[in-house]
């Protein structure tokens, strides 16, 4: 028979249909269906200037804002062939790496929920306002932080803020050992995350998994590695695990946030002093960046003709991440339970991966025209 | 029984009646962060109705320029409102807000420029753009380092300038840099007045020299205006001001003078029909009559009037180079080249 889960339920965070074909308690396929929160930023951005567009950029994705402003704001410098100065990137690399403990920190926590520990669910949130803290001290608002500008960052920090961004981190790290440690070697956890949900490195290179997805199933690929202020300033290796699994999927993600302690703790020693934005004069052209989120790879392509912004495309992680999930993750497995815990070791977000583009058979994308968009009334 | 009186005691206690009486969180609890941005603070008296906030706002419907009623003791003043249902708190109006001291306030900007500590002058220098010739004459004079060249321009810096008026006196084009009072605005405002009133006064004298003028014929006359500088002297005491002003308002004042002639006119009221506010009027007894005070001097009765009984002409003043006391402004008036009886 065929379970439909959503597009509203409880074990979800955002609107989507999971249609799971089982037998008995097994579930032996699964679909996907998007298409309940499409909003149409693409097309609300065309025409607008940068500083409006950038705005509207943030809100592409509910939780790991941040990186979409920075994206965007460095497609901008790369069409006009300049870089911020360098203490803003020091500040957009700390911004970002806060952004992604946080994001990985609800994203395990939403795990756990799934596999009904409540325990380390609510640990897992309690680890995760005071790095919401933080990031309010640094940019002055928790989720849509409006920070980023082309040409480097809006407001400068003191010694003070840094000092207290690093008690927050150090705290963390004191505490977060142990919640590693109770499910890392926890029984029951351990039982339900072992060798559940698996994606083989061949598929995972087939469904072009990305992100924390992609490395924990062999592919070495993270962009911070490719990122200018990464590889000239700082020291980044890549984490990756060769499992496939939810297990090592969630500790993927452990690692990885223990990583971003690091870095915040090298740019704080590291922070040059100078400006923190310079004045970039945008000539017409075409240009595209793409960056490392918290669930993997984003990508911006903008065209501007110096002032407004003639055509955007984004294309964001989470929509290789679910097909992946949906095709090879979600095929034979056990229990209903396990199909749900699955998809959410995955870390679907599906406010952002709702795009729309076209492709033709010849695999050629073109132009949306949005033909039944709701004209103004007058 | 001795913990239900106890728990009775807790009610009655002074500091929790206290409580009850004024419940609210505490203030503890409601502390915000440092850094964390709020809604954007306006400051209604610095906005200059530039509208860039608007333009910048990148939320539909959350920032909007209002203008409030004039009442009787000032006029209107333009401000910014903040709708707070549609703003997402970006700080970017604050941020683009071009007034100084900003209008808009919104978290910790760093754009707003705190570190400038403005000297209270009350005479600000403005440099004219199209008038500048770029001599470097201002720059090289300039004692404190205010003025200085950007972009080929030369430019006055407020916050360093102490407003000495080196650069007006060492500058060889008349009206490239410009000194404005920014203080005793009000008292400005009165000397204008005065000086607006009485040379209309003085004009009227002459009511009968001025209607027997030949098309291109011009009449001058001087006018002294000691009388008028005492009088200016009661309302503020400064004569650099007072010379400032007068200088400035006999430079740029052109004054419209209807005349009317009853002797020319052969009752065809067509003019009675014509004048927007009703200043003519027509009586069987008294014929046509027109009152001064009503006039808005449009002169669209000299334009219908085919007889030329109403006259137009234009006064041009200018203040003779001398001190106040000895000072005259020669006013020159001249018939108007509007086509008449039309």
């Amino acid at each position: 028979m065929i379970l439909p889960i959503g597009p509203i339920h409880p074990s979800l965070k955002e609107p989507l249909r999971l249609k799971l074909k089982t037998r008995g308690e097994k579930v032996l396929t699964a679909e996907i269906d998007y298409g309940y929160v499409h909003r149409g930023i693409e097309r609300i951005m065309k025409g607008k200037t940068w500083q409006k567009g950038i705005y509207l950029s943030e809100r592409v994705c509910g939780i790991c804002s941040y990186i979409h402003t920075q994206t965007f704001a460095e497609t901008f410098e790369r069409i006009a062939g300049e870089r911020a100065p360098l203490r803003a990137q020091f500040l957009r690399v700390l911004t970002n790496e806060l952004d992604r403990i946080q994001s990985h920190l609800l994203a395990n926590s939403t795990y756990f929920k799934a596999l009904e520990h409540e325990t380390l669910f609510m640990y897992m949130l309690y680890l995760r306002e005071p790095v919401m803290d933080a990031i309010e001290l640094l940019t002055g608002n928790r989720v849509n932080m409006g920070w980023n500008v082309v040409g480097g960052v809006r407001m400068d920090v003191n010694q003070s803020h840094l000092d207290s961004i690093m008690k927050i981190l150090l705290k963390l790290e004191s505490e977060y050992d142990r919640y590693v440690e109770m499910f890392e070697h926890g029984p029951l956890v351990g039982l339900r995350s072992h060798d559940v949900g698996k994606l083989s490195r061949d598929d995972a290179i087939k469904a072009r998994a990305v992100g924390p997805i992609g490395r924990a199933s062999g592919l070495k690929h993270d962009l911070r590695e490719n990122h200018h202020t990464y590889r000239d300033n700082l020291d980044l290796k890549v984490i990756w695990r060769k499992e496939g699994d939810n297990f090592a999927r969630t500790m993927n993600r452990f690692d990885e946030i223990t990583q971003s302690i690091n870095l915040i703790k090298e740019v704080i020693a590291n922070l040059p002093e100078g400006d923190i934005r310079k004045k970039i004069d945008i000539p017409a052209g075409y240009g595209d960046w793409r960056n490392e989120a918290p669930r993997g790879e984003v990508s911006y392509f903008i065209e501007t003709n110096g002032n407004l912004i003639k055509d955007v495309s984004i294309r964001t992680p989470s929509i290789m991440n679910i097909d992946a999930c949906a095709k090879y993750m979600l095929n034979d497995v056990a229990t209903v339970a396990d199909a749900i815990a699955t998809y959410a070791s995955v870390d679907p977000c599906i406010a952002c991966t709702e795009r729309v583009i076209i492709v033709d058979e010849s695999g050629k994308s073109q132009e949306f025209d949005y033909p039944n968009y709701p004209k103004k009334n007058k | 029984m001795s913990s239900v009186i106890w728990y009775l005691y807790e009610f009655a206690r002074k500091s929790w009646v206290e409580k009850f009486a004024a419940a609210r969180t505490e203030h503890e609890i409601m502390e915000t962060p440092s850094r964390w941005r709020n809604f954007p603070e306006v400051r209604k008296e610095y906005c200059i109705a530039c509208g860039a906030c608007t333009a910048a706002c990148p939320a539909p419907m959350a920032i909007k320029l209002v203008r409030s009623t004039d009442t009787s003791e000032e006029g209107g003043i333009t401000y910014p409102v903040i709708n707070t249902r549609g703003c997402i708190r970006c700080g970017f109006c604050a941020e683009v807000c071009p007034t100084d001291p900003k209008t808009l306030l919104c978290g910790e900007n760093h754009l707003i420029r705190e570190k400038f500590t403005i000297l209270p002058v009350d005479k600000m220098y403005v440099m004219d753009e199209y008038l500048c010739i770029r001599c470097k004459k201002c720059l090289k004079s300039c004692k404190v380092g205010a003025v200085s060249e950007v972009d080929g321009k030369m430019v006055i810096d407020q916050s360093k300038c102490i407003a000495c008026g080196d650069c007006i006196k060492n500058c060889p084009v008349k009206g490239a840099i410009k000194g404005v009072f920014v203080s005793n605005v009000e008292e400005q405002k009165e000397i204008i007045n005065l000086v607006v009133n009485t040379l209309e006064n003085r004009i009227d004298e002459e009511q009968d020299k001025i209607k027997d003028l030949e098309p291109e014929e011009i009449f001058k006359f001087d006018y002294p205006i000691d009388e008028l500088v005492e009088q200016a002297r009661e309302i503020i005491p400064k004569d650099e001001l007072i010379r400032d002003t007068i200088e400035k308002i006999t430079d740029r004042l052109k004054m419209r003078i209807i005349t009317w002639d009853d002797e020319k006119c052969k009752r065809c009221r067509l003019c009675v029909d014509q004048c927007p506010v009703g200043a003519i009027t027509y009586d069987e007894e008294k014929g046509i009559k027109r009152e001064p005070e009503k006039c808005l001097k449009c002169s669209i009765c000299y334009q219908t009037c085919p007889f030329g009984v109403a006259g137009f002409y234009v006064a041009r003043f200018l203040l003779s180079e001398t001190s106040l006391d000895e000072g005259v402004i020669h006013v020159t008036l001249k018939p108007s080249q509007l086509p008449m009886g039309s």
